[in-house]
């Protein structure tokens, strides 16, 4: 398990034209974290850019080291025991770096698993298994120079997994992917985590990809931890209300206001409107009230057209939040 | 690991030289060796009359100019490419955008630097040997080479080398600069090393200062081993080259550690 406990970053940078009157800045990137991802989970980190996602996830996979708190992968010290640490873990971003342009993508592959020290009767295989998975099989003994950004991003996936890792940290990993190959990449990362038990931090822009991928979510902002849980959890968290939408033949002026009645017994507000012949009830509630809502429907005779219950999505509750904090 | 990581190290840079090294700059390296010698070849026989005083004789142990100076163009050409090389080696990968990844995998950094070193010595020895034969007609003549002499003070000089490879690489990734850096020193080298005359006609204070740049020493023992100086005191430069060698790698590789985290900072602060 990769966990942080109260884990803090401040950069410290000179800034000033004179070289000999420099001002030391310090800037906190990541304020007092704690988190963790398990074996077998997906967990998605979000904010906004500047939230400290990436400096999460470069300290963890020890790129940078923490100013203050402990990371620990497997309760192993991530500073102690950084070579160990490397060969357990490894990060994808998105875009073209971290390739060499003038090498083929075999050689690629070929030129870091031999940095992580694989046997070639080892890597030789992997390297075959990951091309076919990234789809580069046509174009894997060309140089990356001459590859398309999708490609470029493709071959990193590949290289993010040559060292076939417990733990995968993913910045933005569908990146300038095409849809179908983005989609197959998704695939693939919820078969990491549920067949092969790797455990996966992720950050993304797409929002839907972390709410279809991540069992759980952190959300940063300016470097603290602003909410934990599940999509659903954090949706429930940011919008108070709940909506019961549903579609009625015409109510008579009598049940109208006992729905009016009902709802405010219950502390919900109702907004009854008719469309076509038949009335469209919206019932939102602070309260999980579905329980009550069905028996009255049912206690009335209520003849239902349709219902549904509108929960905000993950993608609402980040635009909700971001506008609340700006 | 080391050996793993060597390997890899060789086999990328070899490919990627092949890959991408533009005809014109083999043709530029070689050009710059053959001025060297022209300049000196100019200035022996139409300023000097090919007559030098006793000085030099007593300084260098060769009465033979135009080998002295061949020789000592091409260890020079040797010792900048190689340094050149290995030290901006980081720094490129920063540039390059693929120092994280780098950084992200378990490599042996002795076998990291040592195979970029190794693929650098030997295109530029091919480089080297190449100026040489061009040069042979201005007057090379390496009468009293001596074989096993010139692989020890060859392969003495390259850990020598490497040693300020390792260093300059530090200063060059904290910089994140390769011109500045790299152009000063290799024109002080130039200047103090001994590479067109003896450094001995140098005031004290830059033979001081030389000492600290194994160039000079190295160009000692190769010519030694080429043009059989017998006063050189080849054992003692030996092992000055190796010990010289250890020290600037030892500080080299602790303070690229620093750095190197510096410079990851540096990306994301």
């Amino acid at each position: 398990m990769i966990q942080l406990k109260n884990v803090s970053k401040i950069y410290t940078t000179k800034t000033g034209k004179n070289p000999f009157k420099r001002v030391k800045s310090e800037k906190l990137a990541v304020d007092g974290l704690n988190m963790q991802v398990e074996k077998g989970k997906i967990v998605g980190l979000l904010g906004v850019n500047g939230a400290g996602k990436t400096t999460t996830i470069k300290m963890i996979s020890t790129l940078l080291e923490a100013s203050s708190g402990t990371i620990t992968i497997d309760d192993k010290d991530v500073i102690d025991n950084r070579m160990d640490i490397k060969r357990n873990v490894n990060m994808i971003t998105g875009g073209e770096r971290m390739i060499y342009w003038r090498l083929t993508g075999r050689e690629n592959l070929n030129y870091f698993g031999q940095l992580y020290g694989l046997d070639l009767n080892v890597l030789k295989p992997r390297i075959e298994s990951l091309v076919k998975l990234v789809g580069l099989e046509d174009s894997i003994d060309i140089p990356v120079e001459r590859y398309s950004k999708g490609m470029k991003q493709r071959l990193q996936i590949a290289r993010g997994m040559i060292n076939d890792p417990d733990y995968l940290l993913l910045d933005e990993p569908t990146l300038g992917l095409d849809a179908p190959i983005a989609k197959d990449i998704r695939a693939y990362i919820r078969k990491l985590a549920d067949e092969q038990n790797k455990g996966i931090l992720l950050t993304s822009h797409y929002i839907p990809e972390v709410e279809a991928l991540c069992d759980y979510i952190y959300v940063l902002h300016n470097g603290k931890l602003l909410y934990e849980g599940t999509s659903k959890m954090l949706a429930t968290q940011v919008f108070d209300t709940k909506k019961y939408i549903f579609e009625t033949s015409e109510l008579s002026e009598t049940k109208m206001k006992a729905m009016y009645a009902f709802s405010d017994a219950l502390g919900a507000s109702v907004c009854i409107t008719k469309e076509e012949g038949l009335h469209k009830v919206n019932f939102e509630s602070g309260a999980d009230c579905h329980k009550e809502l069905m028996n009255y429907i049912h206690q009335n005779r209520f003849l239902i057209h349709n219902f549904r219950v509108e929960e905000a999505d993950l993608e609402a509750s980040i635009i909700e939040l971001s506008r609340r904090l700006s | 690991m080391f050996w793993k990581s060597l390997k890899a190290t060789f086999l990328r840079n070899f490919i990627s030289q092949i890959r991408a090294y533009p005809m014109s700059f083999f043709v530029g390296n070689l050009l710059t060796a053959l001025y060297s010698v022209l300049s000196a070849w100019f200035l022996y026989h139409l300023l000097f009359n090919g007559k030098l005083d006793d000085s030099f004789s007593k300084l260098a142990g060769t009465g033979d100019y135009m080998s002295y100076v061949i020789i000592g163009s091409a260890v020079y050409a040797l010792a900048v490419r190689t340094c050149l090389n290995v030290s901006r080696s980081l720094v490129t990968e920063l540039r390059e955008g693929t120092l994280e990844s780098l950084m992200l995998t378990p490599f042996s950094r002795y076998g990291y630097f040592t195979g970029n070193m190794f693929q650098q010595t030997v295109t530029s020895l091919c480089e080297v040997l190449l100026a040489l034969l061009i040069c042979t007609p201005f007057g090379f003549s390496p009468e009293a080479f001596q074989p096993l002499q010139f692989i020890i003070a060859l392969g003495a000089s390259l850990f020598a080398f490497f040693g300020m490879s390792m260093m300059l690489g530090a200063l060059m990734l904290y910089t994140r600069d390769t011109y500045i850096s790299q152009n000063t020193l290799f024109i002080f080298m130039y200047l103090v090393s001994g590479v067109l005359f003896p450094q001995g006609y140098l005031p004290d204070v830059f033979v001081k200062i030389g000492s600290l740049i194994p160039l000079g020493t190295s160009l000692e023992v190769i010519r030694a081993s080429i043009l059989g100086i017998t006063n050189t005191v080849f054992t003692e430069s030996i092992v000055y080259l190796i010990a010289i060698g250890a020290v600037y790698s030892t500080i080299g590789f602790i303070s690229m550690r620093r750095i190197e985290e510096i410079a990851l900072e540096k990306i994301f602060g």
